[in-house]
């Protein structure tokens, strides 16, 4: 049983080529990245809203159509989106909804020996996967056509406070930094390991690691604040925000508002 | 999804699973949460909260992403809401661990954004007032370099974990009572009270339960030798010599009382809603057994089907994991002396 | 007229003394380097001229005004003096806090309440004469080292300070990218500005600096012009800056070697 370092790495490994992938489609000329993003923050969210509301499995899945083809329109690869979105939702939300076809009461469809399959247990499961399967898209979409920082300040929008928007912002430059630093001391451990640790030590060296990274990361975090107040911090946050919206912005709110209500309205 | 495989249990709720009524319901209750612990923050640390909680929240991030060896041989992963609650105390853990969880969801897709609420009042809100409990009344006023404090710190973060799950399991478990369609069908979450705990407790009392109590206890050690002074905060009044032998006889006292409190808690949350916890609580794990062990009970001895041993199966194996991982943490923090030379 | 005015100056970590007994006359547009080994307090006493930390004992006075935490309360003194002066950290990671490197250079102006399009029209103007213009979308996260410093620069410079403090700026470059960073700094400091250069490599003092301050083990060890001091041998090597036997003969180096001394945390290894 090795190989949890190298599991740990590849962890690393994959967030970061995720990130990279990410801001390169979210700098891309597709159709969802040149709407304003208070109006896609604001437009996804509603339409997420919505899935989780609608109480017909149709209007559900009208909704994935409509993500599969912004997706399409965007520059967001069908085969991207199968590999980070629809597969792994499905084996997770699939394995927890499968025994629901047996174990959920109601009208038998089919019967395997000692249970039965019942139409009420397949709905159940439909719903589950594709609620997650179409709020998961639409949440992908979002972060894949806008970068990050624009994601955040969309978010003052929603009245959220401006020091969540400057936290939310630091948290996410200090993740790939202390990535970094994780991957480095790992790295660093791999090459010196020979032979397999036994499993008492293995946790040791795990634990120290996390450790390691919480005292560099306190460390860190007394040098930014000395960085900030450098440059005339003294705790109130200011943002720099020049989100202008177009003609075209108010189409595609105006868009969004109306598949939201449609939707709303059938999936009642 | 890169985030996706990180978590194989249900601790970080998707979208989907619970209906909007509930995550609104949730996002209200962890919003009291929020606002104080933002402005406790901001009295105690002024002007370095943000740097601070922006920092240990990437640090809480990449610490869920730590793939951990596990007694038993398996691997899994934490939360990190133990070690964050025993640095920083409570308040700044809520908001740290809340904030990697924002991101986790926005940015990569793990755990739902209309659940974002749900899972930050399971996992920051009541892990971190559980570990904080817990690990106060364990440690006492033991020395910082107490072995005591490292057990308490495994027992905290295992039962917050613990606790977490169990807030998981009963807002799945109540979906299927509120919300299904004309034919009957479950629109969300379609498992029961009665199935949802036992299914959630299993997974969370053996794999993201000792990892977080690993992580905990582990880090706590690491501390106590490198930087001992990262561990004040939450331990007021600690002795200033390592001498108080007494004081491990009253965590045992103290672990006791917590084994006995187990099994009753689950008959409580079993009753809490409605149901009387031996007769129904058995059904749902037989309901259960049947799909992890579908062909088997046809040739299982008869006293496997009894509903009272499915029920006192789990309990034991509640208490028995708890005994286990008391057992670890000792045997972790003894042989911490001899491993010193390596981990420098 | 001396700018910053040091008596005494003596600063501690917890029990250990970084500033021990410094005291300093700075005048106003010259080029200072500070020379010291690792652990010799240069960082210290960059933080200490930029008033993150105050003094244990003894005074700084900047432009006569004392620099204190009881004046640092008064908001509108804090703003004019990190206006005036700016500090470049040895490590971006730590300068680099923004999302996006045009957050990263706006932040400074923004603290200080500047209007928005002058504050877009300098950030603009700053990138653009630092030849990064074009990185202002991307997270810190994807520029090379030579690009973060250059950023972490900008930040400074957007102020326009009157003092500019640098600790270790070519450390952890590589040579093209140390020469870009030095040949700025050259063209920058001749406009009348106070440059102060915190560094331990001896080729770069010449380059950069007009007055040289030694410091070994938080003391003032010697100070005085930089030809003359790195032609003491044996002060250079009293203050760790040089080895036994490797050493300088005019203003030829011999056995020139790459001089980097990783800064050391307490557990580097797991």
């Amino acid at each position: 049983m090795s190989g949890y370092i190298e599991r740990t790495i590849a962890s690393l490994v994959a967030a970061s080529e995720r990130a990279a992938i990410a801001e390169q489609v979210a700098f891309s000329e597709g159709a969802l990245q040149r709407v304003d993003p208070r109006v896609k923050v604001a437009g996804l969210f509603a339409l997420i809203v919505v899935v989780a509301a609608s109480r017909r499995l149709s209007v559900i899945a009208a909704l994935f159509v409509i993500a599969a083809i912004l997706a399409a329109a965007s520059h967001v690869r069908m085969r991207r989106l199968a590999g980070w979105v629809w597969l792994p939702v499905l084996f997770f939300t699939g394995a927890i909804a499968l025994p629901a076809i047996f174990l959920t009461p109601g009208h038998a469809v089919a019967s395997l020996g000692i249970t039965a399959i019942t139409e009420q247990g397949l709905r159940a499961a439909a719903f589950l996967i594709g609620r997650a399967e179409t709020a998961s898209t639409l949440s992908a979409l979002l972060v894949l056509t806008t970068p990050w920082p624009w994601v955040l300040k969309a978010l003052r929008i929603f009245r959220c406070p401006m020091i969540v928007v400057a936290i939310l912002g630091m948290t996410y430059r200090y993740i790939f930094v202390i990535l970094q630093t994780a991957l480095e001391m790992f790295e660093a451990r791999q090459s010196r390991t020979v032979g397999v640790l036994p499993p008492s030590e293995r946790r040791r060296l795990a634990s120290s690691a996390a450790g390691v990274l919480l005292s560099k990361s306190v460390q860190m975090s007394g040098e930014v604040h000395q960085a900030m107040r450098s440059r005339g911090f003294r705790g109130e946050i200011h943002l720099l925000q020049d989100f202008r919206a177009r003609a075209t912005d108010w189409c595609w709110l105006a868009g969004f508002g109306l598949v939201a209500a449609a939707s709303l309205w059938y999936g009642r | 999804m890169a985030g996706r495989n990180l978590n194989q249990t249900a601790l970080h709720i998707p979208d989907g699973y619970l209906s909007p009524a509930t995550c609104a319901a949730l996002y209200a209750g962890a919003a009291p949460f929020w606002y104080v612990s933002l402005q406790r923050m901001k009295r105690a640390f002024n002007t370095q909260m943000v740097p601070l909680l922006s920092v240990f929240a990437a640090f809480s991030f990449i610490i869920m992403m730590f793939n951990l060896p596990l007694p038993g041989g398996t691997t899994g992963h934490a939360v990190g809401v133990g070690i964050a609650t025993i640095v920083l105390g409570p308040w700044a853990s809520i908001l740290g661990i809340s904030i990697a969880l924002i991101i986790q969801a926005v940015f990569f897709g793990d755990g739902g954004i209309t659940a974002i609420g749900a899972n930050c009042f399971n996992m920051a809100v009541i892990g971190s007032l559980a570990t904080y409990a817990i690990y106060r009344v364990l440690a006492g006023r033991a020395s910082i370099t107490s072995a005591r404090r490292v057990i308490a710190a495994g027992v905290a973060g295992y039962v917050a974990i613990n606790l977490a799950a169990l807030a998981a399991a009963i807002e799945f478990g109540i979906q299927p009572l509120l919300y299904h369609d004309a034919s009957g069908a479950p629109l969300y979450a379609p498992y029961p009270l009665r199935i949802a705990i036992p299914a959630m407790m299993i997974g969370h009392l053996t794999i993201a339960g000792l990892a977080e109590m690993v992580v905990s206890a582990g880090v706590v050690a690491y501390l106590q030798r490198s930087e001992p002074a990262l561990l004040k905060r939450t331990a007021p009044g600690a002795a200033e010599s390592s001498a108080a032998v007494g004081s491990l006889r009253h965590l045992w006292f103290a672990l006791a009382a917590l084994l006995i409190l187990t099994p009753l808690g689950i008959l409580a949350t079993g009753s809490a809603w409605g149901e009387a916890p031996l007769a129904q609580a058995p059904r749902g794990l037989r309901a259960l057994s049947s799909f992890w062990t579908a062909p088997m009970p046809r040739y299982a001895p008869p006293f496997l089907k009894s509903p009272a041993f499915g029920y006192l199966l789990s309990a034991m194996t509640g208490t028995g994991l708890i005994l286990l991982v008391v057992l670890l943490t000792g045997w972790l923090t003894r042989g911490r002396a001899g491993s010193r030379g390596l981990t420098k | 007229m001396n700018i910053f005015q040091l008596r005494d100056v003596s600063f501690k970590y917890e029990t250990v003394a970084a500033i021990d007994g410094v005291s300093l006359d700075i005048e106003a547009g010259k080029r200072i380097a500070l020379l010291g080994a690792n652990g010799s307090g240069k960082s210290t006493l960059l933080r200490l001229l930029d008033a993150l930390s105050f003094p244990g004992a003894g005074s700084i006075s900047f432009q006569g005004q004392p620099l204190s935490e009881v004046r640092f309360a008064d908001h509108q003194f804090a703003f004019d003096f990190h206006r005036r002066v700016g500090l470049v950290f040895q490590n971006p990671d730590v300068q680099l806090f923004n999302p996006t490197v045009f957050d990263e250079v706006a932040f400074g102006p923004l603290q200080l309440r500047w209007s928005k399009s002058e504050i877009v029209a300098r950030v603009n103007a700053v990138l653009e004469s630092m030849e990064i213009a074009h990185l202002k979308d991307r997270p810190p996260h994807r520029l090379s080292g030579g690009e973060k410093k250059r950023v972490a620069l900008a930040s400074v410079l957007v102020l326009d300070p009157e003092v500019l403090l640098l600790d270790e700026p070519t450390a952890a470059l590589d040579p093209r990218s140390q020469s870009q960073i030095i040949d700025l700094l050259i063209g920058w400091g001749d406009g009348g500005k106070t440059v102060i250069t915190a560094t331990h490599d001896l080729g770069l003092v010449e380059d950069i600096a007009d007055h040289c301050v030694i410091l070994q083990a938080g003391k003032v060890a010697a100070e005085g012009n930089p030809a003359e001091l790195l032609a003491d041998q044996a002060l250079l090597q009293r203050a760790n800056l040089v080895h036994a036997h490797r050493h300088r003969h005019g203003s030829v180096v011999t056995h020139s070697h790459p001089h980097t001394h990783p800064h050391k945390h307490g557990s580097e290894t797991i």
